[in-house]
This record gives C-alpha cells, structure tokens and sequence, in this order.
C-alpha cells in the first residue's frame, strides 16, 4: 500500500503519445527507392532471371537513349511532338475555356451544352481518326485536331464545374453591394474558379501526352509517339522502354510547370 | 505456366487412366486419347495459313499424334511475340522486321514455308489514285519519287518497296513512305488524295478498283516474287520436343501438298485449274477465315508444296532490314533457320 502510493505521488515521465500521423519529410526515401527498383531491375537481368528480350534492363534502355541523344533523333522527334502537343492543347483549351465559361454563366449555353458534351466526350478520338483523316487530311493539322479534341471536353467540364463551385455568398455580398457585372467577373469568378480549371490543366496535359502517340499513328515520320510505335512495331524493346521513359519525363515536367503556374496565379489563397 | 499444365496434365491423365482401367475395362479405349502430344499453333484468320486449316480440320495433325490447338490473333506482329513468350509452340505469318529482331534475340526459328508471292497469284496490289493516275503513274516502275501509304515502318509492305525498288533502281528514300498503322486508316488517306498510291491487300485493292476511287498498278507477286511467311517456333521446342516438332511439320507438309494440288496448279497456257478436292478445301478455308469462298478463291496464294524457303529472299530480306537500321547488323539470316525438318 504504501509503496504504491509513493509511485503516485512521485512524477512519472509519460511518453509522447501523440504525432504518430503527422507526415514527416524524407527527402531521399523517393530516390532510394527508385535507385533500389533500378538496381534490383538490373541484377535481375545481369543474373539471367529475366529475359533482355522480355524485360531490357536498365543499361540497355540508357544505352538506347543516349543513342538517341548522341543521333540528334531524340531532339527530332521531340520538337514535333511538343509542336503538337503544344498547338493541339492550347486549341483544345482555349475553345473549352470560352465554352466552359459561357456554360458556367449563362444557363442558356448551359442547358445547350451539357447534354452536347455528355453526348460527344466519350467518343474515343482513336475511333475518329479515318474521319479526321478525311477532314483534315494526314498533315499536322490531324494531329492537332486529335489532341486538341481530346482536350477539349475535359476543360469544358472543368471550367464551368469550377465556376459552379465558386462560393454563392461571395457573389450575392459584391452583388448587393452593387458591384458591377463585370467586376464581379473579374475579381470572384475567376479566381474562384481558378483552382478548379487549373487542376483540369492537370488532366487535360496527361490526356494531350496520351493522345499524341494515337496522333502520331497518323503519317507522322517523326514524334515521340510515332518512335514508340515504331519501336514497338519492330520489337526493339530497350528502344521503346526509351521512348516511354522520354514521355513519363515529359510527363513530370509538365506537371512541374503547372505546379509553378499554380503556385503564382494561386497566391490569394 | 509449366506449374499450371503440368497439374492439368497431370489431373487430365490420371482421370483418363482412371477411365480407361477401372470404368470401361471391357470396352476398347480409343488408345490415342492418351498418347495425343498436345501443341498450339499461332495463326492469322488470313487465306495464307489455309494449310493449317486443312490439317486441322481433315485431321492429318492426330493421324500423326499432335492434338493441335489453333490460337487464333489479329495481327501478325503478335504471332511471333507468343511463340516468343511460350504462350504457343509454333506460329505462321508474315515476314517482318519485328519477326527477324525476335529471331535476332534467339526467341524464334523458322522451320519451314508459309505463302510466297508468285507470278500470276495477286495478294498485295499498287493502286494508285485517280489524280495520280492521271498524271502519268501508271506502272509499278514509276512509283519512285511518289507518297505511298502502307501499314507501319517494317512491315510486309515496307518490304515490297524495298525489293520493288531494288528491281527498279531505286531506293527505299527514294518515296516517301507513309505510315499509317491499318488498311481503314490508309483506305481513308488514299480516298481523300492525301497519297499517291498505296500498298494494299487484292480484297481491299480490287474494292477500290471497282468503287472508282483508283487504279491497280500492277501486283507484287508479278513484280517480285519473294517470301510472305514462315512456319516458324522456339529453339526450346526444337531441342526439347524435337519428335513433336517433326510429327507437326509432317502433318503440316501433307495438307500443303493438298493445298498445293488445289489451288496452285496451272495448265498449259499458264491460267490455274481446279485441282482435286478444290471445293472440299475452299469450304474448309472460308470457314476458318470467316469470309465467302468467292473471296476466299480471289485471294489464294501460293506455297511449296515441300514447304521449302526463298532462302535467297530470306538473306536478302535481312540484309534489307539491316540497310534501314531496323535488324541488328550482327544477324546471321542462316542461324535463324533450321530447315532440318523439310530436308533443305
């Protein structure tokens, strides 16, 4: 009894037990783990466990790509396809951005253009592609189409989901303070909405990526996904492991920018 | 995978085994039921690999005890990639750049011949377009210079115009060849003037032809001749199922000299004559193909009968991949053949 009561008394020391959950930053987990995947890939081909047909290792896939750096193939065939990425998103984006707004403000175009892009986004633009053949012919203008359509539905659907989503108390308070419509446009709307459209950036970049190898299926001598197809046509596969590792950097680079886009235009927040 | 067949086999042979002592002592099992080597074979659902249909279906496979299975793919760049992967034991189709890299890396052999093209057996035509027809292309001789679609950078059809120009004098860099991944897709390319001339197969070539839209130049078979495809498998199964390898190519042989006697016999003057059992084996090839037998008949091509290879054709066609920078230089085209089952 009287020990046990001594320990009461006495301070005890309680352990931490919180912060379990919080997220802790390791800056080389990330690259650790990519430099083990790399290495456990390689030793598996080194070691004969996996066929280099079936599954190049890694050195012959930067042996491919630093062949392609070395020929200038590589520069080729990126700058036509960042040409078509880039026209082809930037139509595609500028037209769903104009639709999306006129859909997020006016319930007219709203009421129009729902069931209309309910009705033409799940059309896969692969399946499209002998039309746009027919109608654009098998020059750049057919690759733009392609990317551009593909991007063009999810913006739309992002636009005017965002300016759905922009607070309603916001625009009732500057309406009732008698802001003009114009104002309220341009210092609520659209930063409200912002966010949203930006994360549709997100998606429509990747689809622009995705859709430039069916693009490329087009006649196209060069582009990445055009070298890609070819590798695989051929069956080279540390050169087609090359050409995808090229468009998954391609990938992060972009995502990259937009994260920096956001960072600025997002500073309000 | 040899886990999974293995017990199948296993469970397989012992029902059977089961069957045949304890259930049914008194009756006769057919014996063949047991002793029947399983095989699969990859083929296209094309006129070219008819010699397969027939043996399939007119049973030369069990009389030589191969129970053959026929796999059945959309494409002929998958073919090879499944006898690569162990998925079939054998395969039958198109030459290819892809094909020769497979072999390249030891994953194929060829055994034996499928279809070649031959004078006077029109498989893949030259149409041109009416614009360009009008301007003065009229033979397969003057398509140096033009836009010709085809299906995909080393491809049957990429091959053509390799070996075209080596008749005519001119090179490969000589046209602009025009990938376009798929008949449907180089069809719409052709249609609306965006090319000269295409490569097509004699169904879609004569649909054109008779639509209006174009021209038939000529076909490769009249032009140069050469050598579509091959029987081909893995160097396992040749070291490790030799005897299957051997009873396969055999029952493969005598629905190829069948075919041969039926479609590809010519009189006198040179035009074909039915051969026997003509109609029997067209039924048997529509059937397999899908198609009618008129368009079955319009597009039967040619084969050895004693499945023996253009082996000239064969070196030649690597030594042309290999020219274009598609084959590694270092290939060999007689170690990726083993034509000790034809006796060549």
């Amino acid at each position: 009894m009287l020990d046990s009561q001594t320990t009461l008394a006495a301070p005890q020391p309680v352990r931490f037990r919180g912060g379990g959950f919080t997220v802790r930053r390791h800056p080389w987990a990330a690259l650790a783990a990519f430099v083990l995947l790399i290495g456990l890939w390689e030793g598996a081909s080194r070691l004969g466990l996996a066929s280099p047909l079936f599954l190049p290792p890694p050195s012959a896939v930067g042996a491919a790509l630093a062949g392609m750096i070395l020929d200038g193939s590589l520069w080729l065939n990126l700058k036509a396809s960042l040409l078509r990425i880039g026209v082809g998103w930037s139509l595609g984006t500028l037209g769903g951005m104009i639709v999306g707004f006129a859909m997020g403000i006016g319930s007219l175009a709203r009421a129009v253009g729902v069931p209309l892009v309910s009705a033409f986004f799940p059309i896969p633009k692969i399946a499209l592609l002998p039309l746009f053949i027919l109608w654009f012919g098998i020059g750049e203008p057919s690759k733009f189409a392609t990317i551009g359509f593909g991007v063009f539905f999810p913006t739309v659907i992002a636009t005017y989901s965002a300016i759905d989503s922009v607070p309603r108390n916001l625009i009732r308070m500057a309406q009732s303070f008698g802001l003009p419509w114009r104002s309220i446009l341009r210092s609520i709307v659209l930063p409200g909405a912002l966010p949203g459209i930006l994360a549709g950036f997100r998606i429509t970049a990747s689809i622009a990526l995705i859709l430039v190898v069916a693009a490329e299926m087009i006649g196209a001598e060069y582009g990445i996904g055009a070298f890609v197809l070819m590798a695989g046509n051929l069956m080279q596969t540390d050169t087609l492991l090359a050409g995808v590792l090229v468009m998954s950097a391609l990938g992060l680079t972009i995502g990259t920018l937009l994260s920096v886009l956001e960072r600025r235009l997002l500073v309000w927040r | 995978m040899t886990f999974a067949s293995w017990t199948r086999r296993a469970v397989l042979g012992a029902a059977a085994a089961t069957l045949a002592t304890a259930v049914l002592p008194a009756t006769t099992v057919p014996v063949q039921a047991q002793s029947l080597d399983k095989a699969t074979v990859g083929v296209l659902a094309l006129s070219s690999s008819g010699p397969i249909f027939i043996a399939k279906a007119k049973g030369y496979f069990e009389r030589e005890g191969l129970d053959v299975t026929l796999s059945m793919f959309t494409s002929a760049q998958q073919v090879p990639v499944a006898v690569a992967s162990g998925d079939v034991d054998f395969g039958v189709t198109g030459l290819t750049a892809g094909f020769y890299n497979l072999a390249a890396k030891g994953a194929i052999t060829m055994i034996a011949a499928q279809s070649r093209d031959e004078p006077g057996f029109p498989l893949s035509a030259y149409v041109a377009t009416n614009a360009a027809h009008a301007a003065g292309l009229t033979k397969p001789s003057e398509l140096k210079g033009k836009r010709i679609a085809i299906t995909t950078i080393g491809s049957t059809f990429h091959y053509m115009i390799g070996i075209l120009g080596q008749k005519y004098g001119f090179t490969v860099k000589d046209v602009t060849m025009v990938p376009l991944q798929d008949v449907p897709k180089m069809v719409a390319a052709f249609k609306g003037g965006q090319v000269d001339a295409i490569l097509a197969p004699s169904t879609v070539a004569r649909q054109l032809a008779a639509d209006g839209a174009g021209q038939i130049l000529g076909w490769a078979g009249d032009e140069t001749p050469w050598q579509l495809g091959a029987l081909f498998t893995g160097p396992k199964t040749i070291q490790t199922r030799r005897p299957v390898v051997e009873k396969f190519v055999r029952a493969y042989k005598t629905a190829l000299a069948e075919y041969h006697a039926a479609f590809n016999v010519k009189d006198s003057s040179g035009a074909l004559v039915k051969g026997p059992g003509y109609d029997a084996l067209l039924t048997i090839i529509a059937d397999a193909t899908k198609q009618k037998p008129e368009i079955v008949t319009a597009g039967l091509p040619y084969v050895d009968p004693n499945a023996k290879l253009l082996i000239d054709d064969v070196v030649n066609q690597v030594k042309f991949w290999q020219s274009e920078g598609q084959v590694d230089k270092t290939l060999d085209a007689k170690s990726i053949m083993d034509l000790s089952f034809i006796g060549q």
